[in-house]
């Protein structure tokens, strides 16, 4: 009897306790969650993490405003000295090892180089060990192939050696792991992305904001450039130079909306409204683009018919930038807007603005001044304004610079790729200029003007000391790493700073 | 066996030994209290039957019983006596109260302790008080009551304080754990609960209180036990009513119309800009927006109980509704409306086996408005300009209320902010119990107990079109009231339902040994599980901009497909592509899945004493969680106490100390507030968490969804393990004064913390790591006097004293892992609290001032501060490199304070009642982040005190004004840390009892009006509106215009049947 009831009773108690242990078992897809282990199984699967590896293109459109701050081209602006700090102090040459906007730029390149380096970890197999095969997966694996490149190639000019891994997303066990790799390496690696892309990729042009080959040899060709490997360079920018682009005649309209993606757009990062993103502790991680609400006119408004719509003023063209145009040159009314000129000349939009508060230069970048009707949600973070990365005019640009500073120089070519660029911008061919490098150089401040390239410009041909008052040679052409990166994963820092 | 057969036959011999001699006889008498006054409804009961009676209005009593028998006469909140009849025919009797009775229990997890034999530290208040505070939520009477206890209240209706017990041991939830009836619930279920409904509040403080409840007793225990019926007791039926008004205590300077002008003025002047009020004569006073958006705002609220039982079942009934209108806005805006129906019943459903079935039913609606951010409407009522007028003046303008052609973003007129603010919610929750309790043999009880929560909200906001002003840059109608191209109106709907249950089976014996030896033991399991989903909608174009057709099926809003035409190149000839967006968000929908929660446990605790002078209770449980690693699922938790009653040994013989206890306790709990751990894929578009980790890419001007790795897995991510030791005394001097003391110190190791990922790691949101150890340490007290035996004039008063000090002792290996927290936005968005290794959880975290630079050669001869002109603030060079750098930011103040003191003063004169009671809180600093800053906002009163020259003043706070800050005056800084010290007269109630001679007694048994001040008066430094500013560890003490408490003036009336 008394046994018998101890027995029923171990019973019960085992079954408890054996309940217990499954009772407190976690099944994510009890609260649907898609985890690792469910993913990578179909093309779609392949499909999607290759879009999504596309998105930190988008969230690096403080780089185009950094290119151009850090230079001569423009300044911070803003409502006072402590608007967008982290602007001013790169404006300023007061840049501190724990610079936000720095910081942001490297951690969303990581982002974007983790989210490849997962979808090429799990290429031949996904994690379950089954091969997913589909038509077009080498031409997948190449446009996200030129996005690490494009993401190696950003990290390695603003910041020199950077910590280089290309074979997994980075895990726990990896953390604090892994020190910075020499310049050159990752210059190797991002030529070698590069090369495999342009493999992969097809040679049609599909033009929707998909990579494609010509964009590929661009940037490669950018990046010899950059080594100084002109011969190199000379050739791959060829590839595109004889490629299905042209110039467009009106220079202005190569930055509205309806000349997104046009005849002279070889890569460019595509943003839309159509989400009405509110994120103020991610600006830049919607569809739509932040930097545009940051070249607009304080205060604008004027009647219907005014096509602008007001911003912040904290990236504004510089007088100096201004003064650089020839007369005549179109590119000087499609760069610096005078809104005071706009105002005196069009009395019938009744034009209101607030005079920029800060380092006031009266000139707002035309190439992204905000627009009514543009924006959606939080209108500050929604634009749907392209930023055009590599246009023509560029791919020109560099090849006639690679063919005057090649062993071999091509000075024919190189003169005839830039008159193509002199005759549009002034639309007669009156203005020609003889081909130097030198010249080259202040063309492509005077075409690429707010663009994003003028600081590596002047930085990669040695010219940034002079041009750039507060840049200190032996330190300031590089940015410094993050100190949070190197308080976490013991890196080293830059010299000097 | 044969102990269980020995016990009933004892027990049946006993029945018919009663039986045997039955010859009843008719018993008369009174029972009457300690002053000779009749107690009416007193229960007598012949001891060893059901058979009861009670006294009537007079304390008058009639029964029939045994000449042998014995009678127990009983009534709540006095001592049972027991008295053998021995033949006589009239019996009356005095019942005295019980006061720190021997008599008394608490309620500890899974049972009850007599409070003579408690060895842990407990804190308790009393249906009394409570009924004599009427909170608004239970938090409130928690304040400054129970010791060990801090609570800082927030003034929007129906808003959950923050709660700390015993300090700020964890980064990753602080709240503790309430159980109502034994039943697990959330600190956000006390705004559910009536406090017409409570009979007593404990508070579990030490490890050998809490360790019972395992990982959820970490951050201590609130025990909440609702009233309930006796068996055999005559009904009472009481109603409560109050009502009054409310009002805001404190408005906080800023300038005038004309003031503000010339500071303008002289802010453009100073970065080089023109005159902006040429005539300052002209503006006058202005409007003060804050008299504008506070009113004056009613608070009423009715409770109807009835309680009683026979002989198989007894029952508490309550029906409550409270209505409470928001000073801010005014009732139409802001208001928390609930109605309470509750039905607590026993049944007896044999002799052995009871059933105990809880049943609570809450309504909540409320409507609220923008709060804690300088654009809410009180944050808009303090930074917008004062030379507006109320009403538009502007012809051929929409609009009710006044604009700023100044302030054209982000600020708005509060009012018209007000008038467009349009939402409501609608939350229904049934929460209860089932019990089942089993008398398997004398003192051997089962209980089986099915505790849930059931809770369905729906809710709706409507954003209307709106026109701000003719310059305004976020109009959405235009000034002739046309819709802004592109711009559409939205209502949004939500409705979110959850449930959770926890099913526990334990059983409780209790036995002694030789008389001497007593062991109360209880050993059981707990299964708990807790799961929800929501689903919200909103859609575009709503008829008429009117929220009266404010709902998803009258609007019309509808999303359209953007037109792209692709790109062609033919013969050479480049036709570019082109796009015309369509609309994506005419009508969009979203569910969630809220994370279930899984806990699995089984626990056990014996109390031992011997002859109530060496007390020891050991407790024990195991909890596994559904959150941790696959590797650390279960974790055990112990805890034990001894106590030395010192007064009842033999040696010590004293009149004076009649209680002389000494308590020590040391055990662990837990912490589990994490998430589970997998590797998550994330689909579709932008991220609004943390890391913004967002998806998608557009192709062809048309966005296309991505997906891509979301988070890091911590296979041996395991439970957060807090130690506490506890050493304590109770001690009681003449029957009416008593302290009680206790020290603890609290150690968690294994703190769940965000681990600091490598920036190279990218956007995955960050891991959770046990990573960290925090420590606290402190002191509980309370001194408490009552005379209650007094006659005429009865007086009772406490003193509550809670200190803690706190401390990050370790994040990660290298100190990198901290937190930023305190967001608040003044032109730069500021991050001023820390969670950090070596610092208080939540300190201030920003620069020192050091006065004002004064000329140049003071900024030359200081380390270089970029930008920095005389009349700019002076920054200290704290790590001494001679530059002021992001590096010397360091410390600047303590949102917690250092200690706390609660002082209740009760006293009854004749037929009047007073009660007082006062709080202060000492040591806590606040940061005023409610100034925005922008050049055109409004500014404050100590401006007008500001640097205008070299030696005019020397103040950090009053800086030179100007609109280019090129030294960044505004940046995070000790000028906006005031101390928030305060002491508030929180509560005062005066109360007189009418004689029964003044009514009809049949009807009425007691009579009491009173009238009662909440917030009377507030003494403090604080220049904001409130020093109490809750919120999260690194929230609270950030005033970004916190809702403030109210002045509440009521007049009640409390009638007994």
């Amino acid at each position: 009897m008394k046994n018998i009831k101890y027995i029923v009773g171990l019973i019960v108690l085992l079954s408890i306790f054996t309940g217990c242990e499954k009772w407190v078992d976690f099944d994510p897809h009890e609260e649907y969650a898609v985890t690792e282990a469910d993913y990578l199984r179909s093309e779609s699967d392949y499909q999607s993490m290759a879009v999504s590896c596309y998105s930190p293109l988008q969230w690096l459109n403080q780089l185009v405003v950094l290119g151009d701050i850090a230079s001569d081209n423009a300044v911070a602006g803003g409502e006072n000295a402590s608007d967008v700090a982290v602007l001013q102090q790169v404006d300023d040459y007061t840049t501190t090892t724990n610079n936000g906007l720095l910081e942001d730029l490297w951690k969303v390149s990581y982002e974007g180089i983790n989210r490849v380096n997962y979808l090429t970890q799990y290429k031949d197999l996904n994690i379950a060990g089954e091969a997913v095969d589909f038509a077009g997966k080498e031409e997948l694996y190449g446009e996200i192939k030129f996005l690490r490149a494009y993401y190696y190639f950003n990290l390695v000019r603003m910041f020199g050696d950077v910590p280089l891994f290309v074979d997994r997303k980075l895990g726990l066990s990896d953390f604090g792991t892994i020190q910075r790799s020499p310049k050159a390496d990752v210059y190797a690696q991002i030529e070698t992305d590069l090369m495999d892309a342009i493999n992969a990729l097809p040679s049609g042009n599909p033009k929707n904001g998909r990579v494609t080959k010509y964009a590929a040899q661009a940037l490669l060709g950018k990046v010899y450039l950059y080594q100084e490997k002109f011969t190199d360079a000379a050739s791959m920018l060829d590839n595109v130079v004889n490629g299905p682009f042209t110039l467009v005649d009106d220079f202005d309209s190569i930055f509205l909306l309806s000349g997104e993606n046009g005849s002279e757009s070889v890569f460019e990062v595509q943003y839309s409204n159509g989400f009405p993103y509110y994120n103020w502790g991610g600006t830049t991680r919607g569809q739509g683009n932040h930097a545009v609400q940051q070249c607009g006119v304080r205060g604008l408004s004027g009647t219907s018919a005014m096509p602008f719509a007001s911003g912040w003023s904290t990236n504004l063209p510089a007088q100096d930038l201004a003064a650089a145009y020839a007369d005549g040159d179109q590119r000087k009314e499609g760069t610096c807007f005078d809104v005071e000129a706009y105002k005196i000349a069009n009395p019938d939009l009744e034009v209101k603005y607030d005079v920029a508060p800060y380092k006031n230069t009266g000139l707002y970048n035309k190439k992204y001044l905000p627009r009514k009707g543009q924006t959606s949600g939080q209108v500050e973070l929604n634009y749907d304004n392209n930023q055009r990365i590599i246009r023509y005019s560029d791919v020109l640009l560099m090849a006639a610079e690679a063919y005057v500073r090649s062993s071999a120089p091509n000075v024919a070519k190189a003169q005839e790729y830039l008159n193509r660029v002199r005759d549009r911008a002034f639309g007669d061919d009156l203005h020609r200029v003889t081909v130097s490098k030198e010249v080259i150089w202040d063309e492509r401040r005077l075409e690429l003007a707010m663009e994003g390239d003028r600081f590596f410009d002047l930085v990669r041909t040695n010219q940034a000391a002079t041009k750039i008052t507060g840049f200190i040679v032996g330190k300031n052409e590089v940015f410094p790493i993050p100190q949070r990166e190197i308080d976490i994963s013991g890196i080293t820092q830059n010299p000097n700073w | 066996m044969k102990f269980t057969k020995a016990l009933i036959f004892c027990f049946f011999a006993t029945l018919f030994s009663v039986y045997g001699q039955a010859q009843d006889v008719s018993i008369n008498g009174k029972v009457i209290d300690e002053n000779g006054l009749p107690i009416p409804g007193a229960s007598i009961l012949i001891k060893g039957t059901s058979n009861s009676t009670a006294t009537d209005f007079d304390g008058n009593y009639q029964i029939k019983a045994s000449s042998s028998g014995t009678l127990v006469f009983s009534y709540l909140g006095y001592t049972s006596i027991q008295e053998a009849i021995n033949g006589r025919k009239n019996i009356t009797v005095k019942l005295k109260p019980a006061t720190q009775s021997l008599e008394e229990v608490v309620v500890v997890g899974y049972g009850t302790q007599k409070i003579t034999k408690v060895s842990g530290a407990i804190s308790t208040v009393k249906a009394a008080d409570i009924e004599k505070q009427k909170p608004l939520r239970v938090e409130e009477a928690l304040q400054g009551r129970a010791s060990g206890v801090s609570v800082i209240q927030n003034g929007s209706p129906g808003s959950k304080p923050t709660v700390l017990i015993r300090g700020i041991p964890s980064f990753s939830g602080t709240s503790p754990t309430v159980i109502i009836d034994g039943v697990p619930q959330t600190l956000d279920d006390l705004s559910a609960i009536n406090s017409a409904d409570i009979e007593s509040l404990n508070v579990l403080k030490d490890a050998s209180a809490t360790a019972i409840y395992g990982i959820k007793g970490g951050n201590g225990v609130i025990v909440v036990t609702t009233k309930s019926g006796k068996r055999d007791q005559k009904v009472e039926i009481t109603f409560n009513t109050y009502g009054g008004q409310q009002e805001v205590i404190k408005k906080i300077g800023v300038l005038n119309a004309t003031e503000y002008g010339a500071i303008i003025n002289e802010s453009s002047a100073a970065s080089g800009g023109p005159v902006i009020f040429p005539d300052l004569s002209t503006l006058g006073y202005g409007t003060n927006w804050q008299d504008e958006v506070f009113k004056t705002a009613g608070i009423s609220s009715h409770n109807l109980t009835a309680r009683g039982g026979g002989e198989k079942m007894s029952y508490f009934l309550s029906a409550g509704y409270l209505t409470q209108d928001g000073i801010v806005g005014g009732g139409d805006k802001s208001n928390f409306n609930r109605i309470n129906l509750t039905s607590n019943l026993n049944f007896e459903l044999s002799s052995k086996l009871k059933l105990v079935l809880n049943t609570s039913y809450v309504n909540i609606k409320n409507q609220g408005i923008a709060e804690n951010s300088f654009n809410s409407v009180l944050g808009s009522a303090l930074n917008f300009d004062p030379t507006v007028s109320v009403y538009n003046t502007i012809p051929n303008t929409i609009g009710t209320y006044g604009f700023s052609n100044l302030l054209k973003s982000e600020i708005f007129n509060p009012l018209t902010k007000l008038a467009n603010t349009y939402n409501e919610s609608n939350g229904n929750k049934l929460y209860g119990k089932i019990e089942l309790q089993y008398d398997l043999f004398k003192n051997m009880k089962l209980t089986s107990r099915f505790g849930y929560t059931k809770y369905d909200q729906v809710g709706k906001s409507f954003t209307p079109l709106v026109f701000y002003g003719p310059l305004n840059t976020e109009n959405t109608l235009n000034a002739d009231g046309t819709t802004v191209t592109g711009k559409h109106n939205s209502v949004n709907e939500f409705s979110n339902s959850n449930f959770d249950f926890t099913q526990e089976n334990f059983a409780n014996y209790n036995f002694n040994i030789n008389d001497s030896h007593n062991f109360d033991i209880v050993a059981g399991v707990s299964f708990s599980r807790s799961s929800g989903y929501g689903f919200n909608a909103s859609r575009e174009d709503v008829r008429d901009n009117s929220w009266a057709w404010a709902d998803i099926s009258a609007a019309t809003g509808v999303n359209t497909a953007g037109t792209y035409t692709a790109s062609t190149f033919v013969d050479g000839v480049y036709t570019p592509s082109t796009f015309v967006p369509g609309n994506t968000i005419g009508q969009i929908g979203s569910s969630y899945q809220n994370l279930t929660r899984k806990n699995a446990s089984y626990f056990g605790r014996i109390n031992y004493d011997y002859n109530d002078k060496y007390l020891a209770s050991f407790s024990a449980r195991r909890d596994g969680s559904i959150a941790f690693g696959t590797k650390n699922k279960f974790a055990n938790f112990y805890a034990g106490s001894m106590g030395w009653v010192v007064s009842k040994e033999e040696f010590f013989n004293s009149d004076f100390i009649s209680l002389l206890k000494i308590r020590g306790s040391y055990g662990t709990t837990g912490n589990e507030n994490v998430s589970p751990q997998y590797v998550s894929i994330s689909t579709g578009g932008p991220s609004y968490n943390q890391t913004a980790n967002s998806n998608g890419y557009t192709f062809g001007g048309t966005f296309t969804p991505g997906a891509t790795v979301n988070s890091f897995a911590n296979d041996v991510l395991r439970w957060e393990k807090q130690t506490q030791f506890n050493v304590g005394f109770d001690l009681s001097v003449l029957n009416n004064l008593s302290l009680t003391a206790d020290y603890f110190d609290k150690k968690v190791d294994g703190l769940l913390f965000i681990d600091a990922p490598p920036l190279m790691a990218g956007t995955s949101e960050p891991v959770a790591s046990n990573i960290g150890t925090t420590q606290s340490k402190g002191v509980d007290m309370m001194l408490s006097y009552s005379n209650s035996l007094a006659k005429i004039f009865k007086f009772n008063s406490s003193l509550t004293f809670t200190t803690s000090t706190n401390l990050v002792t370790a994040t990660n290996n290298d100190g990198t892992a901290l937190i930023n927290g305190g967001f608040y936005f003044n032109g730069l968005s500021q991050y001023p609290t820390r969670f950090e290794k070596g610092f208080s959880p939540g300190y201030f975290y920003g620069f020192q001032t050091a006065g004002l630079f004064q000329s140049f050669d003071e900024i030359a001869a200081s380390p270089t501060q970029t930008g920095a002109q005389p009349g700019d603030i002076k920054y200290v060079d704290v790590n001494g490199d001679g530059k002021i750098t992001d590096l010397d930011k360091t410390k600047i103040g303590d949102p917690f304070p250092k200690f706390t003191m609660g002082w209740n003063i009760g006293a009854e004169y004749k037929n009047f009642d007073l009660s007082v009671f006062t709080y202060a809180s000492v040591g806590n600093d606040v940061y005023r982040a409610y100034e925005r800053n922008a050049q055109y906002s409004n500014k404050f009163r100590n401006i007008l005190d500001r640097w205008t020259g070299q030696g005019t003043t020397n103040d950090a706070n009053n800086p030179r004004v100007t609109f280019s800050d090129t030294n960044s005056n505004a940046r995070v800084s000790d000028r906006y840390v005031e101390d928030g010290s305060f002491v508030k007269i929180k509560n005062v109630v005066l109360g007189y009892t009418i004689p029964s001679l003044w009514y009809q007694e049949k009807v009425f048994s007691k009579v009491r009006i009173y009238a009662q001040v909440k917030n009377l008066v507030t003494l403090t430094k604080y220049t904001g509106f409130d020093p109490e500013v809750p919120g999260g560890i690194l929230d609270t003490g950030v005033d970004r215009g916190n809702y403030p408490q109210a002045r509440t003036i009521l007049a009640g009336l409390d009638l007994k049947f």
